[in-house]
């Protein structure tokens, strides 16, 4: 089993410190996001990891083994970082055979990526009369190419179409059910929510949370509930008596919204029924990664405004 | 890991790109041409059969310039050196199989090149051309060879150190077409070490200058040895 060990690594460009002091793991057997927003040092950590950018300070191992120690990486390693690399005047099949030559990959494999990737039909076809989604595609085909226990992919669903997205979404699910360790970066949250199972959260290239996905959401929003009833009053005075704060959401002519925060249904259903207010409809509201997500960068942001000793990172406690 | 799957695909990067494969047909086709149409003209008193039949070469290594500039260009576009250098780390070994590859072709075409402009240029030559020896021709169309192999390198290398073909041969490309045929004319003096003046003097009958026709294209190999240490100190230091 192969984990991705990023340890004390930083990376500095003259004076900018893209990545800072950065340390966590990638487990096998499941998908990791990478979050943060764009220039949080998520593109630069994986070219650290492969070996393409040299870091200040730091290390970034595979399985224990800096990238550029492996003999024919692509069967250890499979990588996807920019959609546009495939020479345009190229057909996606050379561009892959190209590839598999240099680590010795056998030719039918390069066939079997393309059928993988649906890109089959359109395989002698130049790079340059595809879309961004083909595009995509192919970097994930060429990631795939050497059947490797790791995977890393930078935004991956960049340009794919619906149906390309579900494909992406279970194809990383597939590759950590067999076992391979699988990081993805994604700036999108909703989609990043639909397959990941655990975090890793960027900003200004500091490490903000390390994570099981549902723990991070859990720990960051409050749970809601939503109350749809015919008698607002009554429904708020039972409430307000109980200690909870009911807010009046948009009413849409039948019968009002209401939403309870942090609230479970268990006990707002209790309350209400005892008191006898009439219930539309009574719901629980998860709370979203994007909600976690946008609370986390909040204290961050603030975090930043002020000075490292009045207000501690979550990870970091001070400026180096 | 081993040389050869690198050199092996470095070679499949060639010859699926059609700009590159037709880079290396236009040496062929421009030296042949140019050799022929120069041999119309035999006239001067300094008339050289062995320059008139390879004269195309100060042409055709226009294209043998561009076909190694663009080899490693195609690299620095949108992420290419990235899935390279991914796939293969050892960048000294991705630089060493590019310039192999490179180097190789263009020696190939180039001798290919030597020989068809050389019977070209005998043919259109007639009696004139009757004063060229076999010994003459063969060292001129080996040298032919050799010499565009070497400009195509010293492309190459400057491309890796410059990281843009564009640059490269807006360098390269209006030194040879005039800064070469202006201070040409000044035969011995520096610019006799310059690297395409060098390396020309083996596609003379005689050798007038202080160069002869190996030292001459041993001349031309320092430089092209120069870039290519270039180039790989600046792929080896570089981030992708």
């Amino acid at each position: 089993m192969t984990s991705i060990d990023v340890q004390d690594l930083t990376k500095e460009y003259g004076a900018t410190r893209a990545v800072d002091r950065l340390t966590f793991s990638v487990a096998p057997g499941r998908v990791t996001g990478f979050l943060g927003p764009n220039g949080a040092g998520k593109s630069t950590t994986m070219r650290l990891v492969l070996g393409l950018d040299r870091p200040t300070s730091g290390t970034a191992t595979l399985g224990g083994r800096p990238y550029t120690t492996f003999d024919e990486p692509l069967r250890h390693v499979g990588s996807l970082l920019d959609a546009q690399a495939a020479h345009g005047s190229r057909t996606a099949r050379d561009h892959l055979r190209a590839l598999a030559a240099s680590n010795r990959i056998p030719e039918p494999r390069v066939d079997e990526v393309l059928e993988e990737a649906g890109l089959a039909s359109v395989a002698r076809r130049r790079v340059k009369t595809y879309s961004l989604g083909m595009r995509q595609r192919l970097g994930i085909a060429a990631a795939l190419l050497g059947d490797p226990p790791v995977v890393l992919l930078d935004e991956p669903s960049n340009g794919l179409d619906p149906e390309g997205i579900i494909w992406i979404r279970e194809l990383m699910r597939g590759l950590a059910r067999e076992g391979r360790t699988v990081l993805v970066s994604s700036h999108l949250m909703n989609e990043t929510a639909s397959f990941a199972d655990h975090l890793v959260v960027l900003g200004r290239g500091r490490l903000l949370a390390d994570m099981p996905m549902r723990e991070f959401i859990h720990a960051r929003v409050q749970p809601r509930v939503r109350v749809r009833t015919t008698d607002g009053a009554a429904l708020r005075d039972v409430l307000a008596r109980h200690g909870y704060d009911a807010v009046e959401g948009e009413g849409d002519g039948d019968g009002e919204r209401w939403i309870v925060h942090h609230a479970r249904v268990a006990d707002i259903g209790r309350l209400t029924s005892a008191a006898g207010v009439p219930i539309l409809e009574l719901a629980a509201e998860e709370g979203t990664l994007e909600q976690a997500y946008l609370d986390l960068t909040a204290s961050a942001a603030e975090f930043s405004a002020q000075s490292p000793s009045q207000c501690p990172s979550p990870t970091q406690p001070q400026e180096a | 890991m081993p040389f050869a799957p690198v050199l092996h695909s470095e070679w499949i990067k060639i010859r699926t790109l059609r700009s590159l494969v037709a880079g290396l047909c236009a040496i062929l086709v421009v030296t042949a041409a140019f050799s022929a149409l120069a041999a119309l003209d035999t006239d001067g008193t300094d008339f050289d059969p062995l320059f008139s039949a390879l004269f195309g070469v100060s042409f055709g290594q226009t294209a043998a310039i561009a076909f190694g500039a663009l080899a490693v260009s195609s690299e620095f576009q949108g992420g290419a050196l990235r899935v390279s250098l991914a796939a293969v780390p050892h960048r000294g070994r991705w630089y060493a199989a590019k310039a192999t590859v490179v180097g190789v072709a263009v020696l190939g075409v180039g001798l290919l090149t030597g020989c068809v402009s050389l019977a070209v240029g005998k043919a259109v030559l007639g009696d004139k051309g009757s004063g060229l020896s076999w010994g003459e021709g063969l060292r001129g169309a080996v040298g032919c060879g050799i010499y565009l192999a070497l400009m195509a390198l010293f492309a190459a290398g400057l491309t890796a150190l410059l990281r843009s073909g564009v640059a490269t041969l807006s360098i390269l490309v209006p030194f040879l077409l005039l800064v070469s045929f202006v201070i040409g004319d000044l035969s011995g003096s520096v610019a006799d070490f310059l690297p395409d003046k060098a390396g020309q003097v083996v596609l003379h009958e005689t050798s007038e200058g202080a160069l002869g026709p190996w030292t001459g294209l041993a001349v031309t190999a320092c430089w092209t040895a120069a870039a290519l240490l270039a180039g790989a100190w600046s792929v080896r230091r570089r981030d992708a």
